[in-house]
Formats: C-alpha cells, sequence, structure tokens
C-alpha cells in the first residue's frame, strides 16, 4: 500500500471510527447492535490483496483497542483484525466469486465477523478477560452475526466505490 | 499465495502481528502510555459524542422499547397510556421531560440520603462486540468526578466511574460481568457480595448461613471506607430467586437490578456521602396493588305482560 493509501484509508477508518463511537453505539440495538469498524474493514479486506488486508486489519483494529468501552488488553483487537483481514483477504483476493459475486462477499464478511468475535472471546478468556454469561456472549454473537447479514449489503456499494477510487480498478461488485 | 511479493507480503503480515503481541505484553504490564492514549482518545471523541447524544436522542430508546415490548401485560399497559398522553407533544420534549424525571428522582434519592450528587447525562454506551457494560457520561475531572466514586439513577445503584477524562468519564454499569458490590439485606442486615454477569440480574452471594433469605428482600449497598467506591445505603436490587441447595457452604440468590440499565438518560454521580448512614431509609416502597373496582348491579324484574 501506499504511503498515500494508507493515509487516506486511515483517515477513512477514523470516520467509520468516530460515527461508531459518537452514533452507532447510541442506538441502543437489540441483539447487541453491530460494530461498523468491523464489518467495513473485513469488506475492505475482501475486496483487497492480502497485504492491503493485513494493513487495514491494523488500522481498524488499533481503532477499535482505542475505544474507550474496549473490554480487552490494547493490541488484542488489532491482532485479531489483522488475521482475520489477512484471511478474509487472501480468499477474496483473486477469486471471482467472492469479487463478483455479492451474495457471496457478504456472506464471507458476515461470518467472518462472526469468528471474529469467537475468536475475541477465546482469546479473552486466555487473558484473562471477563464476558459474562454463557448465554450474553451467545445473544451477542449471535446478534452481531445477525446485524452483518442486514448491514454488510448496505455498506457494500459504498466501500466498494471508495476502494475502486482509493486503489484504481480493482473492486468491481 | 496467488500473487506476487510473497516474501514481502508474509514479513509484514509477521512485523503487524509482532506489534500486536508488542501492545498486548505493553498493556498486560500496565504501560501507563497506553492508558494515555485510551484516555486521550476519549477526550478527542467526547464532543462527538455529545453532538450524536443530542441527534440520536428522540429514538435512542426505539429500539430497546420494541424488543420489551410484551414482557408484561402491565408494562404494555403502561406503555399504551404513555404513548397516548406523549402523542400531541413534541419529540424533542419527550427526550427532554424524561430526562427531567429521571433527574427528579435521582436528585430525591440523593436528597434522602444527604448524598452531594453531580448530575450528568449518558452520551454514549459501550459497544456490545466488547462484551463489557459501560455508559460514557458528559462530566469529567473537570466537575470533580474522580474514579471510583459511585454512580445511581433515581431507582438505585447504576454503577462506579471506572475512568474520569477531562469533561467526561466512563461508567461501569452493575451489569458488568467485572463488577462487585458489597451489599447487605434491608431488616436482617445480613450481608454478601452482589457480582454483575452481563443482564439485568445479578448473583449474590451470602457471607453466612445464619438467616434464611427470602424473595423479595430488599438489597442496600453496605458502603466503603471512605465511601468509595460505594456510599451506604443506594438500593441495588430485589432477590427474584434463592438457591436453597443442600449442603452449600453459603446462600446464592438471584437478584433483579432496580435501574432500567436499557434507558438510562440522566445519572448521577455522587461527589460525597452525607455526615449519618442513612441505614434502611431508601429501601423503595413496595409496589401497592391497584385496588380493583367491585361493580354490584341491581337488577329490577320487568313486570310480566298479562293477558286480558
Amino acid at each position: 500500500m501506499l504511503a498515500r493509501q494508507f493515509s487516506i484509508s486511515s483517515l477513512i477508518f477514523l470516520i467509520i471510527f468516530l460515527i461508531q463511537e459518537s452514533f452507532i453505539n447510541q442506538l441502543r440495538l437489540p441483539g447487541g447492535g453491530f460494530s461498523l469498524p468491523l464489518l467495513i474493514a473485513l469488506t475492505w479486506a475482501a475486496l483487497s490483496t492480502p497485504t492491503v488486508g493485513a494493513l487495514t486489519g491494523f488500522i481498524s483494529g488499533f481503532l477499535m483497542d482505542l475505544s474507550q468501552s474496549s473490554s480487552g488488553a490494547m493490541g488484542h483487537w488489532t491482532l485479531l483484525m489483522i488475521l482475520a483481514c489477512y484471511v478474509v483477504a487472501f480468499l477474496g483476493f483473486g477469486n471471482d466469486n467472492v469479487r463478483g459475486n455479492p451474495i457471496t462477499n457478504i456472506l464471507l464478511v458476515s461470518s467472518a465477523s462472526v469468528l471474529t468475535l469467537i475468536s475475541f472471546v477465546i482469546t479473552g478468556f486466555l487473558l484473562g478477560v471477563s464476558f459474562g454469561s454463557f448465554s450474553r456472549v451467545l445473544i451477542t454473537i449471535l446478534g452481531n452475526g445477525i446485524w452483518a447479514l442486514f448491514v454488510t449489503p448496505l455498506i457494500l456499494p459504498i466501500v466498494t466505490r471508495l476502494h475502486r477510487t482509493l486503489f484504481g480498478n480493482q473492486a468491481h461488485i | 499465495m496467488r500473487y506476487g511479493g510473497e516474501g514481502r507480503s508474509r514479513l509484514l503480515l509477521i512485523i503487524l502481528i509482532v506489534t500486536s503481541l508488542f501492545l498486548i505484553t505493553l498493556d498486560l504490564r500496565g504501560v501507563k502510555i497506553l492508558d494515555g492514549l485510551r484516555s486521550g482518545t476519549q477526550n478527542v471523541l467526547s464532543p462527538f459524542q455529545k453532538a450524536g447524544s443530542t441527534v440520536v436522542s428522540p429514538f435512542r430508546d426505539f429500539f430497546g422499547d420494541v424488543t420489551h415490548l410484551g414482557r408484561t401485560r402491565n408494562e404494555i399497559e403502561k406503555l399504551k397510556a404513555d404513548n397516548a398522553r406523549l402523542r400531541n407533544q413534541l419529540l424533542q420534549r419527550k427526550s427532554a421531560d424524561a430526562e427531567l424525571e429521571q433527574l427528579k428522582s435521582v436528585l430525591d434519592l440523593a436528597g434522602r440520603a444527604g448524598y452531594k450528587v453531580l448530575a450528568a447525562r449518558v452520551i454514549s454506551q459501550g459497544a456490545s462486540t466488547s462484551f463489557t457494560q459501560t455508559i460514557t457520561i458528559d462530566v469529567g475531572t473537570s466537575s470533580g468526578v474522580r474514579q471510583n466514586m459511585t454512580v445511581v439513577s433515581g431507582e438505585g445503584l447504576v454503577g462506579v466511574v471506572k475512568e474520569s477524562y477531562l469533561n467526561s468519564a466512563l461508567i461501569m454499569l452493575a451489569t458488568d460481568p467485572d463488577f462487585k458490590v458489597g451489599v447487605r439485606i434491608a431488616g436482617t442486615q445480613q450481608i454478601g457480595i452482589l457480582s454483575g454477569r452481563g443482564s439485568k440480574r445479578a448473583d449474590l452471594q451470602l457471607l453466612d448461613n445464619q438467616k434464611i433469605v427470602k424473595v423479595g428482600d430488599v438489597l442496600l449497598a453496605r458502603g466503603s471506607t471512605n465511601n468509595r467506591p460505594f456510599v451506604p445505603g443506594i438500593p441495588v436490587g430485589i432477590i427474584s430467586a434463592v438457591d436453597n441447595t443442600a449442603g452449600s457452604i453459603a446462600q446464592t440468590a438471584t437478584v433483579m437490578l432496580y435501574p432500567n440499565f436499557s434507558a438510562l438518560g440522566v445519572v448521577s454521580v455522587v461527589l460525597s456521602a452525607g455526615k449519618n448512614n442513612p441505614g434502611d431509609a431508601l429501601v423503595p416502597a413496595a409496589p401497592q396493588p391497584t385496588p380493583v373496582p367491585t361493580v354490584t348491579i341491581f337488577a329490577t324484574p320487568t313486570p310480566t305482560a298479562t293477558t286480558k
């Protein structure tokens, strides 16, 4: 990723982080709501090369760690987002079924979002973080998965357009 | 890998992973610079959250209200009545009225106990993906709010100040899995420890088996040394179920916390407690059953028609 692309991507994710912290967190959505930085980073990664995916994960994960409500250690989300975005980018890169088919893309992002949250809980337990009752964790993860299925189709055209503007003609959804 | 630059890509991935592991290590070792990063971010975010709160407040509780519909018949009846009453009012006025009501009840509670409190608006709720139960309020160190101060609503204990920033503060709610508070049962004065479990219900572990607890017993905060983190006498919740497992060392119970955490608009930070312990003075009045009107019908028999 060129320095210009990296800095513009950072700015975009900073704005997304602000929207999440200032507006979406206050809506008190049922089922635990959704994380816009998580969904947009995964969608962005699905359209990118694995290198860009890993960097995207680093930027978004670092911002998620900066949230004052983040329960994990600083760097916890960063680590998971690097891995999640890298894997999503690896699966999506060069695969026309992901890049050219919105439904596959939405399913990939939604399932990756659920798996990332599960990984967050598991690694959080290893780091000594309390997450509450099992049913509560289950509801939050399932709720996030369902929200991801609804929200990803809405953000996909915007993310694709932004990605195309920044990285050229790589994404075609 | 299906593209060129495989080595560089892997090297970058390793560098990023090592960086994140480095951050985790620093954080777990308690390096202050990382705390500074988070508090600095919160100071920057605070004005945006206040602006967001103003924009979102008219429809903030919409989804919450929808999910709570159908829980009890009484609630539905009350919501219907509220809806009819509020229908003709402006949307912004509705929000302001609700906040005023919460403020009045919390000031009433603080006044009865002799607490010096500072009212605050809830400007943000913690992200659900972090699995914590927190809120952010619009007062901070500039208003005298410090870490480990008690936070109350008109209904009772809301939580404790976890972090305090210049113009905002992060509150750990009583529902948070990490939350623990020493409590006593009003009347019997039996003491125990209440732990949050991520929902409106909390776990109570009593410290002895001398007296039997029962459903309906009211829990009050026991208070801490120098009144921090908890001032004494704040209503915490009501016992909704008792675990009477034979052979257990200490009694355990499930507690229904008093505040409605999904509709917190205005809360108060207790800056200092009164000179005297309020004791059981803050125990909420038990709900009075609504009298059912008895209708007596007097029927007068119709004179039967006579045939001539």
